[in-house]
């Protein structure tokens, strides 16, 4: 029982950590001083009729759009909907890319055989996909997690084959010599000699994915953010257009900030200190 | 027992102007190391002494002659003829010689080897790296941490077990490798100029640490080194290296008793010896070689 405790003050400690260091980053002093004339910028020129209001609504009507949309109209499951598809789509990268980069870093065999696969596929643009991808699974969710998974796959995969391909033989062959055998290398040397590249191309994974879940909910469904972005243009509503940018933004934000900070935990050791 | 019978190792290089070169880094080297003998392979940098440690220890494959331990070959031999070598590379398509197993951890042969920069994981804690040594030799999970923690008691690193090793300096990362190297228990081990990153004074602190620990646990020791001091002081052997090809030029053996003194007349005066060899060696250095 008093493990379990300390387990979930562990939790709460770490949490602490994770939310000092994202906001540390966002409200330091230096920030603000930007931060702040750009808020009071966007809510003072269209108020005084310096740009079109219609265009350009101001800070405060933003944020009222935002609050009315969450209570009124659903957009907190929206937010939710688009979340599920997109941490589904990474996922299935995440586990896939993965595995098959550090076995191309590993053998050359399986390198010269899947390699050049990959490489002619990937600089097939993303949203070049949309339409077969449409006509394969329809209109729906696989259509939308796989086109996600497919922006997030090729820089996972290309950055964990490199960082896995230029392991340090020194450390291989210390661990042959103590008798380790091949999967044991890969889990314990390859994967760990590569987290630091790993970690950066889930970073560009984020991004990727991002872009194409707007994309895929533009195109097909009638739920996720992208859908209502979409829809917005069509009413001509900027003020929830603006909202859904903006959310889109805090969402990247705070992915990216959640990976520094796994980055943190797990590389350790890079630091020294 | 160690036995090398007639090793050679040539590489091909291509050279600034685009030719073919063959260089020969080691070339018929043959020697019978004695179980629980230190024996130090000295000579200048670059006459294939490294190589032939790695050759020992089955890091590299010799391309002509074999390396036994205790009649058991340590790579199997290489391919002559072409049916060989099809059969090789089918052979070694996923595996690569080296390689141990697919999914069992177990070593070829029970042997531990220290490199010259430690090649201690720099993602494991001090104590983890020990421990995963362990677990490589198949030591069951229960008992790791207290072997682990016997050998690191032996090197002196019992206040850094959760240090990981960029935090060490360097003496206590080669302490480390020590550490690991000797929790295995294996009855040879390797080294490779271990103590050439070390000053001074951590290096004589380092060569009493491995001659006591040496002397408890009665193992074979090969190292490599270019400091004639160290394999005066600390080994049975000496097996003097010439560069170009690399090749074994003299043998001597040290009688002196331990523990040894560091200026004993003994030592001065073999060291003069290998001292005359080297400038004899750097004054008529083409003479010898092919």
């Amino acid at each position: 029982m008093s493990k379990f405790k300390s387990i979930i003050c562990l939790f709460f400690r770490e949490l602490g950590y994770f939310f000092k260091g994202a906001a540390g980053n966002l409200f330091s002093w230096e920030f603000l001083t930007v931060l702040l004339p750009l808020l009071g910028l966007w809510e003072l020129l269209p108020r005084l009729g310096l740009v079109r209001r219609t265009l350009a609504p101001p800070l405060s009507e933003v944020a009222v759009t935002f609050w009315d949309m969450a209570a009124n109209r659903g957009f907190l499951s929206d937010i939710g909907n688009s979340m599920g598809k997109f941490f589904l789509g990474l996922g299935i990268a995440i586990i896939t890319a993965i595995p098959i980069g550090l076995l191309m870093g590993w053998n050359v065999s399986i390198r010269k055989r899947i390699l050049p696969l990959f490489q002619l596929l990937s600089p097939i643009p993303p949203p070049a996909w949309v339409p077969i991808t449409i006509i394969i699974f329809g209109v729906g969710l696989p259509m939308q997690i796989f086109l996600i998974f497919l922006a997030a796959f090729y820089p996972i995969l290309f950055n964990t084959y490199q960082a896995a391909k230029d392991t340090d033989g020194r450390y291989l062959a210390s661990a042959r010599i103590f008798g380790a055998s091949e999967l044991t290398l890969i889990l314990h040397v390859y994967f760990w000699h590569s987290i630091g590249a790993i970690i950066m191309s889930v970073k560009t994974g984020v991004a990727m994915g991002l872009v194409m879940l707007v994309i895929a909910e533009m195109y097909g469904g009638r739920t996720g953010i992208g859908y209502v972005l979409n829809e917005t243009k069509d009413y001509f509503r900027i003020p929830q257009m603006v909202v859904c940018m903006a959310t889109l933004g805090v969402i990247g934000w705070f992915l990216i900030e959640v990976l520094k900070f796994a980055e943190l935990k797990l590389a350790v050791w890079k630091g020294g200190q | 027992m160690i036995e090398s019978r007639n090793v050679s190792k040539f590489f091909s290089i291509v050279n600034d102007d685009r030719t073919a070169d063959g260089i020969t880094a080691v070339l018929s080297v043959s020697l019978a190391i004695d179980d629980g003998k230190i024996v130090s392979l000295l000579g200048p940098s670059g006459c294939g002494k490294s190589t032939f440690l790695e050759i020992l220890g089955g890091l590299q494959a010799p391309t002509e002659g074999s390396v036994f331990i205790d009649g058991v070959q340590v790579l199997e031999p290489l391919p002559s003829t072409r049916k060989e070598m099809e059969a090789y590379s089918r052979r070694h398509k996923l595996l690569s010689p080296f390689a141990n197993s697919m999914f069992a951890n177990s070593p070829k042969h029970d042997i531990a080897m220290i490199f010259q920069d430690y090649a201690v994981f720099p993602w494991m804690t001090v104590l983890q790296n020990v421990m995963f040594t362990l677990k490589l030799r198949g030591v069951p999970r229960r008992e790791r941490e207290g072997k682990a923690l016997v050998y690191l008691g032996k090197v002196g690193l019992t206040d850094s077990l959760r240090k990981y090793p960029l935090q060490l300096s360097g003496g206590m990362r080669q302490r480390l490798a020590l550490a690991r190297a000797l929790s295995v228990e294996p009855r040879i081990i390797l080294m490779d100029e271990p103590f050439a990153a070390a000053d001074i004074l951590t290096r004589e602190r380092l060569q009493d640490d491995l001659l006591r620990l040496w002397s408890e646990i009665g193992i074979t020791i090969v190292m490599v080194t270019h400091d004639p001091e160290e394999a005066l002081y600390l080994s049975d052997e000496i097996v003097v290296f010439s560069p170009n090809p690399g090749s074994i030029r003299n043998r001597f053996t040290v009688n002196a008793q331990r523990p040894r003194h560091r200026n004993d007349p003994e030592l001065r005066e073999l060291k003069s010896r290998i001292n005359a060899l080297f400038r004899y060696d750097a004054i008529h250095e083409n003479d010898y070689s092919i």
